[in-house]
């Protein structure tokens, strides 16, 4: 098998799967021309993502990353997430092959978007 | 992972153990080279001849029109190029939905000069005779048209199209990679010039294929070496696959028709628990006109290689219909013609049965296939794809 224990575990039980009401913050995003999209809801109390769900739609990869996504962020500050790197989300997934890195970069690509999104309406 | 089940067979097949039993002796004992003129050489030879007779009576063809070949894209390769280099130049007719030995075979000529027409399908991935009838032109040199699609199974009128090359005196090659040993084919009732098979399909050995030329056929070579093949086709024979594809070819002249009633049923029953169960379903390709064993169901607004992931992880091997690789995704250019739409295009997964799938199979790849898409259309966003 050509994906991690983690990965499929992932991908079997996803969690946080599916919309949110009135979220905080929302971000997406689509990997170019592929089509592989993940969205990503947050619930903001006291400057940290207490509530998070996603949407997603494209190869396992991509679906295992924006659960464990969901899960690493968690409890996390905000304005960190801002800048939320690719690489942390392949980490929670104990690594991604080379042709589904994107998996991760459209994922931490939508995390990036959300948490902007919530910054923004704090500060409007 | 308790239970495996295997859908793969357009892929590959296992090898019979009678196919196998069959070709042991010719790894070691008869290890001759069949151009050889001494014993060990002439029972080498022995073998390949009665190879050779097998697959012929089975195409209802000559011994002497049967080459053998390393695979089914080398016997699509010697065909279309074999029939194109030998008139030198001119235009050769194929479909959009052809397998890409032949497509990409014809898009190679095209550099070399020559015109090629690539006809369109159907809804069901059928080509239209009139379709051909209208292609033909006076410099039209070769029709190359598969009997059958890998994909989506629909079986193609050679026939009728076997009736149109004939009158308008071009030569018509058939990729029947698909379906030689699993419907019926004769050369000479279809009209046709030259036939690609292959021997993996068929619970033969890979690396073992062969095409049929209608003798009288213009061809040239398109490897060069030795006599081999009655010079047609350079290079030692592959005695121990070649062995094997005669065997093969006995076994499905035995089994055919019993197995492929046997597999519509099944196939039927696979298509028909998918909808009971799961919404947002269809079938793409023929509902009658096709390959016995093959069902391509589309699950809208799925994508397939999760599908085919999650049916993996429970031990069961179907092929997707689209392949994203190093982030850009491939609808199948085969479902694209057939002007499948995208949404569902992108949610093709493929099953081929074949002489080990069971109902009991079927039954539980239709229990695994519900939740797996359930689950996957609750994490997906409204309207996405």
């Amino acid at each position: 098998m050509r994906y991690s224990a983690r990965l499929l575990e992932h991908f079997l039980h996803p969690r946080n799967a599916g919309l949110m009401r009135d979220p905080d913050g929302t971000g997406e995003d689509e990997f170019e021309g592929c089509g592989d999209l993940a969205r990503i809801f947050i619930r903001v109390r006291e400057g940290r993502a207490v509530e998070v769900r996603f949407q997603s739609y494209g190869c396992g990869p991509t679906i295992a990353a924006a659960s464990a996504a969901s899960e690493l962020i968690g409890g996390r500050v905000v304005e960190e997430l801002v800048s939320l790197k690719a690489d942390e989300v392949e980490r929670a997934l104990d690594g991604l092959p080379d042709d589904r890195k994107h998996a991760a970069e459209v994922v931490a690509g939508a995390v990036r978007a959300a948490a902007l999104d919530a910054l923004r309406r704090r500060a409007a | 992972m308790s239970r495996r089940v295997y859908l793969d067979h357009n892929a590959s097949t296992p090898v019979h153990p009678e196919v196998l039993a069959e070709m042991l002796p010719y790894f070691g004992e008869v290890f001759g080279n069949p151009s050889s003129v001494h014993g060990f050489g002439r029972e080498a030879r022995d073998a390949v001849d009665a190879s050779r007779d097998r697959v012929a009576g089975f195409l209802g063809a000559r011994p002497d029109e049967i080459v053998f070949t390393s695979g089914g894209t080398e016997s699509d390769n010697f065909g279309v190029k074999g029939l194109a280099w030998a008139a030198g130049r001119g235009h050769v007719i194929t479909s959009k939905i052809e397998h890409h030995a032949v497509l990409r075979t014809c898009q190679a000529l095209e550099a070399q000069g020559f015109a090629v027409t690539y006809l369109p399908v159907d809804g069901y991935g059928m080509i239209d005779p009139d379709d051909v009838r209208r292609a033909v032109r006076p410099d039209t040199i070769a029709i190359s048209l598969m009997h059958a699609n890998s994909e989506v199974g629909t079986i193609q009128p050679a026939r009728a199209i076997g009736v149109i090359a004939r009158e308008h005196g071009v030569p018509f090659h058939v990729d029947a990679v698909q379906t030689f040993g699993k419907i019926e084919i004769d050369v000479d009732a279809f009209n046709i010039d030259l036939l690609s098979f292959s021997g993996h399909k068929i619970y033969g050995p890979k690396g073992v294929a062969g095409l049929y030329v209608r003798k009288g056929t213009r061809m040239v070579s398109v490897q060069h070496g030795g006599e081999h093949e009655r010079r047609r086709r350079a290079g030692t024979e592959n005695v121990p696959g070649i062995v094997g594809l005669g065997k093969a070819v006995e076994i499905r002249r035995r089994d055919m028709k019993e197995e492929a009633t046997r597999l519509t049923a099944l196939r039927d029953r696979l298509w028909d628990g998918v909808r009971a169960r799961v919404p947002d379903v269809r079938l793409n390709g023929h509902p009658t006109e096709r390959v016995p064993g093959t069902a391509n169901i589309a699950y809208k607004h799925v994508e397939s290689e999760s599908i085919v992931l999650g049916l993996d992880l429970k031990g069961i091997a179907v092929s997707a219909g689209s392949a994203c690789t190093a982030g850009s995704v491939e609808p199948s250019y085969v479902l694209v013609a057939m002007g499948v739409p995208i949404e569902w295009a992108m949610g093709a997964v493929r099953s081929s049965l074949g002489r080990s799938t069971t109902a009991e199979d079927i039954d539980y790849v239709i229990e695994s296939v519900e939740p797996i898409v359930r689950k996957l259309r609750a994490a997906m966003p409204v309207g996405a794809a």
